[in-house]
């Protein structure tokens, strides 16, 4: 009993010391790349879900809600991607501090411009539509800037005293993207002007950053099996505008866009779309990389 | 001013934007320089709090207080060679009798569900079911605590108990469309449910380990022709039960999740019995879920999970037990199939006989919101007496409206 209360007060301290790292959770690894970079020695970084993962459909496992429960900041990707898993865990988490609204809670959706917010009042025969936007927002540059702001001027929030260290670290991190903008930059003009298919309608961040045109998509409706006429009438449009390329997240089950492309003499390119999605892929500029490595193939 | 000036600029800009088509057809002369929208990011200002009004009109003008709003509704053609022994309240119940087929369509169950925050302390959960047609019940209705310290959380009202694995679940979130026998037989018709507090704690260890506690005033039974474990004597004479429940994430594709379930009340006593009513009852149990889903199980779509849960109740001089096992297994990526092994009376008792049944079911699951379900099932009496019964199910389940998200 001695021990356990001796075990209870020193978490009670830990928990005011000003100087211990602050607990920052995100629910996708790219934003816990980039809360590292702003947070460094200041935080210590834990992601709930993996790269290599739907990030619609990761598992509420009990454990989260323990991860959460001794969070100081919660990162998340709000526009209800993660509406099938992650209020469950806030709720069961018993954390007041990273509850909607609070100040240990950040949806980084507020920080950058959404797009594909639905025009007219969307209904569940749409399929699967993000009534607030579409959130599959974080790879282009630009959008990983403003999130790495936001992170900082929130940490500098929840730890006035270490204001200048976030800002600094922001600061390299703007410079590092910048050092290495001009090469992206090259690497995309080629891309311009390329047509592709997606599966999922995830990418629009992304081709709009790269001037991409995005033709059509294998799903007909957001996260519904498509039908085989639609499939069809896919394949004829592919053939028709002269698509070679399908793009599939890597963690989607690739028969159906396989089918497609041998049909309409195209391929399909696995795509990484956070990082850890691959082991190869440590940080948000390793995803970056493969994806334009990936698009040029 | 001046920032504001220029954050109407992006905002305006970016409304722009988003109503051209999804790419920018010219790579046009205008666009700045990605150095130069990176600086634009840099020093784009940035809300303090969340969640931001949003910008777009339309989403503000939908924006509302109501709590979610969900309806499901769980339609079923079955037949069966005679009526189950004991039928669970949201069990598809075709009538019949012991020795008579019964067949049709009912409707399982029809539940509307209201959920939302309260205000910034409480949260309120309130679900009305009519099962197979037969009248409005009020299957949950409770206040849960937001903002304890401690990592307590306190919830009252009335609710299904934490108890074991499947009484705290809706019929919609199993992977059977029938209860194991041991809800009937064990807590009640509806399971352990009814209006009580529970005070749940969140233990400060390194792993997921809570206690809960639960007082609940259980009701008597319709009738008292089959043993009931809770629900006798008054209001005041409570049924106290308490679950500690573990998690251990083995890998991030296996799981194993366990619970240690203890209650006790009142019995209301059983036809023939007298010595029954007002005894003390003890029901003590485990419950065991294991999972294997591969952490990109979008990539294959398999998932194999076996739960299972026993309860030991030693009612007056009586002792006897129950349990089930079963086995689901997700194929493709809309289809699972599952096997389930019930078993009462091991060990037996005089109020409680042998009694088995074997269960398997095939679910089609179109999108979230819909799913096809067949059940089969043999229920063996393991009596000259009673007959054995085969029947089967098919239901069609649809879910309307807000979809909250999936408990593990």
């Amino acid at each position: 009993m001695n021990r356990l209360l001796c075990l209870l007060t020193m978490l009670g301290a830990a928990g005011a010391l000003a100087d211990e790292p602050l607990a920052v959770v995100t629910t996708i690894e790219t934003f816990a790349d980039l809360a590292r970079r702003v947070g460094g020695e200041k935080v210590r970084v834990e992601s709930l879900s993996r790269g290599y993962q739907d990030p619609h459909f990761v598992d509420a496992r009990p454990n989260l809600m323990v991860t959460l429960n001794r969070a100081d900041l919660l990162i998340r990707v709000g526009l209800d991607l993660e509406i099938g898993w992650l209020p469950l865990l806030t709720q069961g988490a018993r954390n007041e501090k990273i509850q909607p609204g609070q100040s240990g809670d950040l949806d980084a959706s507020t920080l950058v411009e959404v797009l594909d917010v639905p025009q007219v009042k969307v209904s569940r025969a749409m399929g699967d539509v993000h009534p607030g936007g579409n959130p599959h927002y974080w790879l282009p540059p630009v959008n990983a800037v403003r999130i790495a702001r936001g992170i900082a001027e929130r940490l500098k929030q929840l730890r006035p005293g270490d204001a200048a260290y976030f800002d600094a670290q922001f600061q390299k991190f703007l410079a590092e993207v910048k050092q290495r903008a001009p090469a992206w930059e090259a690497r995309a003009k080629p891309l311009a002007g390329l047509k592709v298919v997606t599966y999922h309608r995830s990418w629009i961040y992304v081709t709009r950053w790269l001037k991409i045109e995005e033709v059509g998509y294998v799903e007909n409706k957001p996260g519904v099996a498509p039908s085989p006429v639609h499939l069809a009438e896919l394949i004829t449009l592919m053939q028709g505008q002269g698509v070679k390329k399908i793009l599939v997240e890597e963690f989607f089950n690739h028969s159906i866009a396989e089918t497609v492309a041998n049909k309409a003499g195209a391929k399909v390119l696995s795509m990484p779309s956070d990082v850890g999605a691959r082991p190869e892929i440590k940080s948000w500029f390793d995803l970056v990389e493969a994806v334009l490595t990936q698009l040029a193939r | 001013m001046k920032r504001a000036l220029l954050w109407l600029l992006l905002v305006g800009s970016g409304g722009a934007w988003a109503q051209e088509d999804a790419f920018v057809e010219d790579a046009g002369t205008q666009e700045p320089s990605l150095l130069d929208q990176l600086d634009l990011a840099a020093g784009a200002p940035v809300t303090k709090a969340a969640p931001t009004p949003s910008p777009n009109l339309f989403v503000r003008a939908f924006q509302s207080l109501n709590p979610d709003l969900s309806v499901i509704i769980d339609g079923v053609a079955g037949y069966a060679e005679r009526a189950p022994l004991r039928l669970s309240g949201d069990d598809p119940d075709l009538g019949g009798d012991a020795t008579t087929p019964a067949a049709g369509f009912t409707l399982q169950e029809l539940e509307f569900g209201f959920q939302g925050a309260v205000d910034p302390y409480f949260r309120a959960d309130v679900f009305l079911t009519i099962p197979n047609l037969s009248g409005l019940e009020v299957e949950e209705a409770y206040v849960t605590s937001t903002s304890l310290p401690a990592d307590l959380q306190v919830k009252v009202g009335i609710f299904r108990s934490a108890l074991g694995r499947q009484n705290g679940q809706h019929l919609h979130t199993q992977s059977f469309t029938r209860r194991p026998l041991l809800n009937a037989a064990y807590l009640a018709d509806d399971g352990l449910r009814s209006p009580g507090a529970q005070v749940s704690w969140l233990a400060p260890v390194p792993f997921f380990l809570q206690l809960n506690l639960e007082a609940f005033s259980v009701g008597p039974p319709e009738g008292l022709s089959q043993p009931t474990t809770f629900g006798g004597g008054k209001r005041t004479d409570l049924t106290y039960a308490a679950e500690l429940k573990a998690f251990a994430p083995i890998s991030d594709a296996f799981s194993v999740y366990g619970g240690l379930n203890f209650a006790t009340g009142l019995s209301p006593g059983l036809d023939g019995h007298p010595e029954l009513e007002g005894a003390r009852s003890f029901l003590s149990g485990a419950d065991l879920y294991v999972k294997y889903r591969p952490a990109n199980q979008r990539e294959g779509f398999f998932t194999l999970t076996w739960t299972t849960e026993y309860f030991l109740r030693t009612l007056g001089p009586y002792l006897d037990a129950g349990l089930y096992s079963q086995l689901v297994l997700q194929f493709a990526r809309s289809w699972s199939v599952g096997v389930r092994e019930d078993v009462l009376g091991l060990p037996a008792s005089e109020i409680q006989p042998l009694t088995s049944k074997t269960s398997v079911m095939l679910t089609f699951t179109a999108t979230e919101f819909a799913r096809v379900r067949a059940h089969v099932e043999r229920e063996f009496a393991h009596s000259p007496d009673v007959q054995d019964s085969m029947a089967a199910y098919l239901l069609l389940e649809i879910s309307l409206g807000a979809h909250g998200a999936h408990a593990f």
